[in-house]
């Protein structure tokens, strides 16, 4: 029968259906973590071939061309598609790769490097000495979209070749067959370093002189593309190179990468095994694993090569005033920061970060001390009292914040520690670009994050692009503090040509101490990423310069049990 | 006449909004050679690629260009490097017709490729949550207006004011918790590989478009029903002992089928334009996906090319509807205009 | 008529259960944060960590846990409730008022091209210019300049189809999609105040009651005793007040109701996708965004704001559904 009312009651049905969402959604809380899938043989077993090594990122390559750009993702497969003259290994130090010896003549000015006969590169040719003078020219040419081609400013040549005025690079000259020669303008201790980075590792005949954006990757490494496995924003598929010059190696078929996977997608493929290594794990996942004793022997912490810290800009109040600075160095609790993602973040308080050689442990640097840091205010001029909350910088400071990741939580902390010795900041979300915008101009921000990442294992990657006077431009550049120190910038540029490793760690530590007191940055913490691997993955992948590299890994792995197919693993 | 109207009215409001995009990019702060290069480039190679990517034009030169090489008379074949962006419309005579939108600054690709690569998976993510829009509001409004105040009815009501509360990015977490992750019916997001992989990833990012839509199709349907199935006609047709079903699908149903076509219409441009939250949270390679990334990270050419596909969506979209009125509606038909 | 409208109003169990909720939510915007022991934005290192460091679940001393940077979930709520509530009816009050003038003024002017005097042109043009030049004071000295012109001189000028220009505008700007749109305003303005926020949300929101507000008074104006009044000789203006604007002040109340609903859930996706207020603004979909990575830990990060917004959401729209059974004719 129908009704005779119109609108029917809604009210206490819709209570009831809440509560029942409420309580369904609440079982689904709170699951215990899977257990690792374990290795079908144990620990001593023959390493053997076969599988696929399945990845996932958040992020998304966009570029395989050693002569584009090549961020931080782009990176693992770019070094296992092509192979460079030298090499870094699990220790970070340079060892032969494509070069089987090399030698350094002229006090650091000439490098000679004697390349391996008979290196098939992916397309069935020799590499030859003329190729790798050939991917130089391609990767540094004026049409190359190439960002780091001013890091090889030092080549002879550079730049009559940049400007268009050459039609080859002077500096860099072939002697027969398999003899590169590369010619300096002045020493460089780094230089060893940059011949390893992307840009100068040798492509293919079929990349020609100049890169185009059509060309499918080719070169001489462990891995290569097949026409097809490159489905941009979703997959990339690496195989096997058949022909590589170590012999035996790789052991893996493949490696498989999916991209702009999220977090929490990620762990679920791990734990039901479709994923081989997960990286990108949650503050909350990181604590649960790192303490799980099941999973302790599985997860590895990278090196430490990236630098976060508070930078000030020495040109505006109140950070032209060197006690002021001191304050802020004294007065930020970095423990705090640490307990964000503490299997992840390392407390840092100089400039070099512990994983880049020359790092001295010993180093006290900038530490946390609040009667110091109340103390370097009352000497700035601007004493605060902090039971009754008078004093300090009159003004607030903006401080432009980008919405990704860790920087919005340790600006928030920022803004409490500061709080309390008398600088009041207001943070001030701004797009990306907008932020970089804001950093770079003279008075765009007076504070704001500063974080780098290493170019190369060394400290010239940190000390030169961050705190010399050189590297302030006119529009834009990376000493976002505009601190010059002339006495700093000569430490600096001595160490940079100084080829024995023993007064080079005396200048950088001088260097180091210099920063620490004058502090343009407040050096707050480094991080790096806790890796998981499943118990199966053997020979090792995580590497401390390209993130990962496969050229060793197996997969001890028969087939998949049912229980694995159905990803409910053992509880 | 109408028509030829119509479709003029259409391509200026599709040149309005592309204009609007160029300007807005323009305005943006930040630098996207910058963006471009990377976050550790040194300025003498931001200089370098600003100059590779054209970006040193002054705007109004960039402006015009885009216009004049957005369909253009080319030569056949696409191998010179001038035309490695765009895409063959059609062979006029011995030359062909090109469609060219520039190159991504980001990713180095044709944005015509990017376009057509991700246009069909938005596409069929749009029909497939209008589908399920449909099904579920038409099915449950119709219902709920013949069982008119009864616990159908009032359960049904009930549900839709709580589907049009929930955010869309929760119902989209909560679904794929609840079926990708505790149940395991359905993958947890992405595209797959093979034609059944599609289908089952398409499932949940349906859903959660359609869940949303449904309850206002629901609302919408029951409140015309209503009305239609007390007006006189349809008592006569009871009167006349017609089976009820009949009666109302046949006849009520049909009447509000105009109003339920309006509302598709907007709706579909709508969808076109990239559920952005779903395609995010799913890993849906689609549209919606693709314009969050280029707004972000200043990709220009790639925003006025996806808003170039959704302003023509939206207002082809609308024109249809306004065309297809007449037809379904016949009290509409008696009006002029 | 008002006074059966009224009690209708009164005895509708939707209405009644919508302002119950809404009450309740206003309520606890009000009183929540005085009533708290915490500020939202302190964190306390010392209670707010369990004993394996991380932060605590609801507990006696926070009743609704504590967040990553380990400040009281509860303090943070009741602040972003007022946060929400006056963003979300503010940017309602914005969005509603533009849409009734342009409704109105474009359903009245249907179908006529109207002879629209130099200064009043010139004045929209230069403003529009102005604001897309990033100079809002310069747009509304524009706009004020051509208001003023056209009081003073009111022969010459253009005839312009002015409904067929609005509603092209109104497709023009539904053809860009809503989200986009706003981040794009969002980075444009480069830094998000309240102020920014909800005019951003206000201009955007004002498309919906602009074409049901033109339709409502194309159906008024086709009405016998109003054709009657025009033959009559009435001003336009006292047409507009004493016949349209009662007509069409029923969908108006219950369209910015649904508006203000929407605009809620608006205001947490801007926040969810990184571009509304600036942390440490405690908004819903701020704390959202910062607690979904824990969600499996750490739910009641995830459930307090989700519920808050559900909740709100669902008072307001329960109070439209009653406005509009209550005030819709076909129920007289």
């Amino acid at each position: 029968m129908r009704s005779t009312r119109e609108t029917p009651d809604r009210v206490p049905l819709s209570a009831v259906m809440w509560a029942a969402l409420t309580i369904g959604l609440a079982p689904s809380c709170k699951p215990g973590l899977s257990a690792p899938m374990g290795s079908e043989h144990g620990d001593d077993a023959p390493p053997h071939r076969g599988g696929i090594l399945h990845l996932a990122e958040i992020g998304n390559v966009r570029n395989l061309d050693p002569a584009g750009s090549v961020d931080g993702v782009s990176l693992q497969p770019v070094h296992l598609i092509f192979a460079g003259l030298v090499d870094f290994d699990e220790h970070a130090k340079i060892v032969p790769d494509l070069a089987e010896s090399w030698d350094v003549r002229d006090q650091g000015r000439t490098y000679r490097f004697v390349l391996r006969p008979g290196t098939v590169m992916h397309d069935g040719q020799e590499l030859t000495a003329e190729d790798v003078k050939r991917s130089a020219e391609r990767a540094l040419h004026p049409s190359a979209p190439n960002p780091s081609a001013s890091l090889f400013d030092g080549i002879v040549g550079f730049d009559a070749f940049t400007a268009g005025q050459a039609a080859h690079i002077e500096g860099v000259g072939v002697e027969g067959r398999y003899v590169v020669r590369f010619e300096l303008k002045d020493p460089d201790a780094t230089f060893l370093a940059l011949v390893a980075m992307s840009a100068l590792r040798p492509v293919c005949k079929t990349g020609g002189w100049r890169s185009s954006d059509a060309w499918i990757p080719c070169g001489a490494g462990p891995f290569r593309l097949q026409p097809g496995g490159w489905a941009r924003g979703t997959s990339l598929r690496l195989v096997r190179h058949e022909a590589y010059f170590r012999p035996g190696l790789p052991l893996l078929d493949g490696v498989e990468w999916t991209f702009n996977m999220q977090v929490l997608a990620q762990r679920f493929r791990f734990e039901a095994g479709d994923l081989d290594l997960v990286r990108d794990l949650s503050q909350a996942d990181e604590r649960r694993f790192s303490a799980d004793p099941r999973w302790v022997p599985f997860g590895q912490a990278d090196a430490d090569t990236t630098v976060y810290g508070e930078s000030m800009n020495t040109r505006m109040p109140p950070f032209d005033n060197i006690e002021v600075r001191r304050a802020v160095a004294s007065g930020i609790n970095r423990e705090h920061y640490r307990l964000l993602k503490p299997a992840s973040i390392t407390v840092m308080t100089q400039l070099i970060p512990p994983g880049i050689p020359g790092f001295d442990p010993s180093v006290e640097g900038q530490h946390y001390d609040y009667g110091v840091a109340l103390e370097h205010m009352r000497k700035a001029g601007y004493p605060y009292d902090p039971v009754s909350g008078h004093g300090g910088w009159p003004l607030p400071i903006e401080y432009p914040l980008y919405d990704q990741g860790l920087p919005v939580f340790t600006a928030q902390l920022l803004q409490q520690d500061l709080a309390k010795i008398g600088l009041r900041i207001e943070l001030k979300l701004v797009s990306w670009e907008a932020f970089i915008a804001l950093q770079e101009r003279p008075s765009g921000a007076a504070l704001s994050l500063g974080n780098w990442a290493m170019d190369y294992p060394d400290p010239s990657s940190f000390f030169d692009p961050l705190f010399t006077t050189r590297a302030i431009g006119p529009e834009g550049g990376h000493n976002t503090a505009f601190y010059s120190n002339p006495q700093f910038d000569d430490l600096v540029s001595q160490a940079h040509r100084e080829r024995r490793e023993n007064q080079r760690r005396a200048l950088y530590a001088r260097a180091n101490a210099i920063l620490c007191d004058e502090a343009p940055w407040a050096f707050t913490f480094s991080h790096h990423f806790y890796t998981l691997r499943q118990p199966y993955v053997r020979g090792g992948v995580i590497h401390p310069v390209w993130r990962m590299d496969a050229t060793k890994t197996w997969l001890d792995r028969a087939g998949r049990s049912l229980e694995q197919v159905l990803g409910r693993g053992l509880p | 006449m109408n028509l030829a109207r119509r479709l003029a009215t259409a391509l200026v409001v599709i040149c309005a909004v592309v204009s609007l995009a160029f300007a807005v990019e323009e305005l943006l702060p930040g630098d996207p050679a910058r963006m471009a290069a990377g976050v550790q480039a040194r300025p003498a190679d931001v200089a370098h690629i600003r100059e590779q990517l054209g970006l040193d034009r002054p705007p109004l030169e960039r402006y015009a260009k885009f216009w004049a090489r957005l369909i253009h008379l080319a030569p056949r074949g696409r191998e010179s490097v001038d035309h490695a962006s765009c895409a063959v419309v059609a062979a006029v005579g011995d030359r062909e017709l090109h469609l060219d939108l520039g190159k991504s600054f980001q990713l180095r690709q044709p944005v015509v490729d990017l376009l057509a690569a991700r246009l069909p998976r938005t596409a069929t993510l749009a029909a497939a949550g209008l589908f399920v829009q449909l099904l579920i509001g038409v099915a449950f409004g119709t219902l709920a207006a013949v069982r008119r105040g009864s616990w159908a009815d009032r359960l049904l009501v009930s549900t839709s004011v709580l589907g049009v509360s929930i955010p869309t990015f929760v119902i989209a977490l909560v679904l794929q918790l609840v079926f990708a992750r505790e149940l395991r019916w359905l993958p947890l997001d992405g595209y797959g590989e093979t034609w059944t992989e599609h289908a089952r990833s398409l499932v949940l990012p349906a859903l959660t478009l359609g869940i949303y839509g449904a309850a206002f199709y629901t609302r919408l349907v029951r409140d015309e029903m209503i009305v239609l199935l007390q007006s006189d006609w349809v008592r006569t047709a009871h009167a006349k002992g017609l089976p009820p079903r009949r009666v109302v699908v046949v006849h009520a149903l049909r009447n509000a089928l105009g109003l339920i076509v309006t509302a598709v219409g907007l709706d579909f441009g709508a969808l076109m334009g990239g559920a952005i939250v779903t395609e995010t949270v799913f890993r849906w390679p689609g549209l919606g996906d693709l314009s969050l990334h280029a707004t972000r990270n200043r990709d220009g050419p790639v925003v006025c090319g996806c808003l170039l596909v959704t302003s023509i969506a939206v207002v082809l979209a609308n024109v249809l509807v306004d065309l297809s009125y007449p037809r379904i509606d016949p009290r509409a038909r008696a009006s002029s205009r | 008529m008002l006074a059966a409208r009224k009690s209708r109003l009164f005895r509708n169990p939707s209405a009644r259960a919508g302002a119950l909720v809404v009450a309740t939510l206003v309520a606890f915007a009000i009183f929540g944060p005085t009533l708290s022991r915490h500020g939202p934005n302190d964190s306390d290192f010392v209670h707010g960590l369990s004993l394996d460091k991380a932060p605590v679940g609801p507990c006696a001393l926070f009743p609704l846990g504590a967040d990553r940077l380990c400040r009281d979930v509860l303090a943070r709520l009741s602040w972003g409730a007022r946060l929400s509530l006056l963003i979300a009816c503010a940017a309602t009050f914005v969005s509603a008022t533009l849409g009734a003038v342009v409704g109105v003024v474009s359903g009245w002017l249907e179908g006529a091209r109207v002879r629209t005097p130099w200064p009043a042109l010139l004045g929209v043009f230069g403003g529009v210019i102005a604001l897309g030049l990033g100079k809002p004071l310069a747009a509304c000295l524009a706009f004020a300049a051509g208001c003023a012109g056209t009081f003073v001189a009111r022969s010459g000028g253009l005839r312009i189809d002015i409904d067929g220009a609005l509603m092209r505008l109104v497709d023009v700007l539904l053809a860009f999609p809503f989200l986009l749109l706003l981040m794009a305003i969002g980075a444009a303005l480069e830094r998000t105040t309240v102020l920014t926020l909800l005019l951003t949300l206000g201009v955007t929101g004002w498309l919906g009651i602009a074409r049901l507000l033109r339709a409502r008074t194309m159906q008024v104006r086709a009405l016998e005793y109003v054709e009657a009044s025009r033959a009559l000789g009435q001003s336009t203006p006292g047409i507009l007040l004493n016949h349209v604007l009662p007509n069409v002040l029923g969908p108006l109340v219950v369209a910015s109701t649904f508006l203000l609903a929407q605009m809620i859930v608006a205001d947490s996706i801007l926040s969810y996708l990184g571009v509304g207020l600036s942390p440490p603004a405690p908004t819903w979909g701020r704390m959202l965004l910062e607690g979904q990575d824990e969600y499996l830990t750490a739910p009641w990060l995830v459930i307090a704001p989700g519920a808050a917004i559900l909740l709100s959401v669902w008072g307001f729209n329960l109070l439209g559904e009653g406005f509009r059974d209550a005030l819709d004719p076909r129920n007289a």
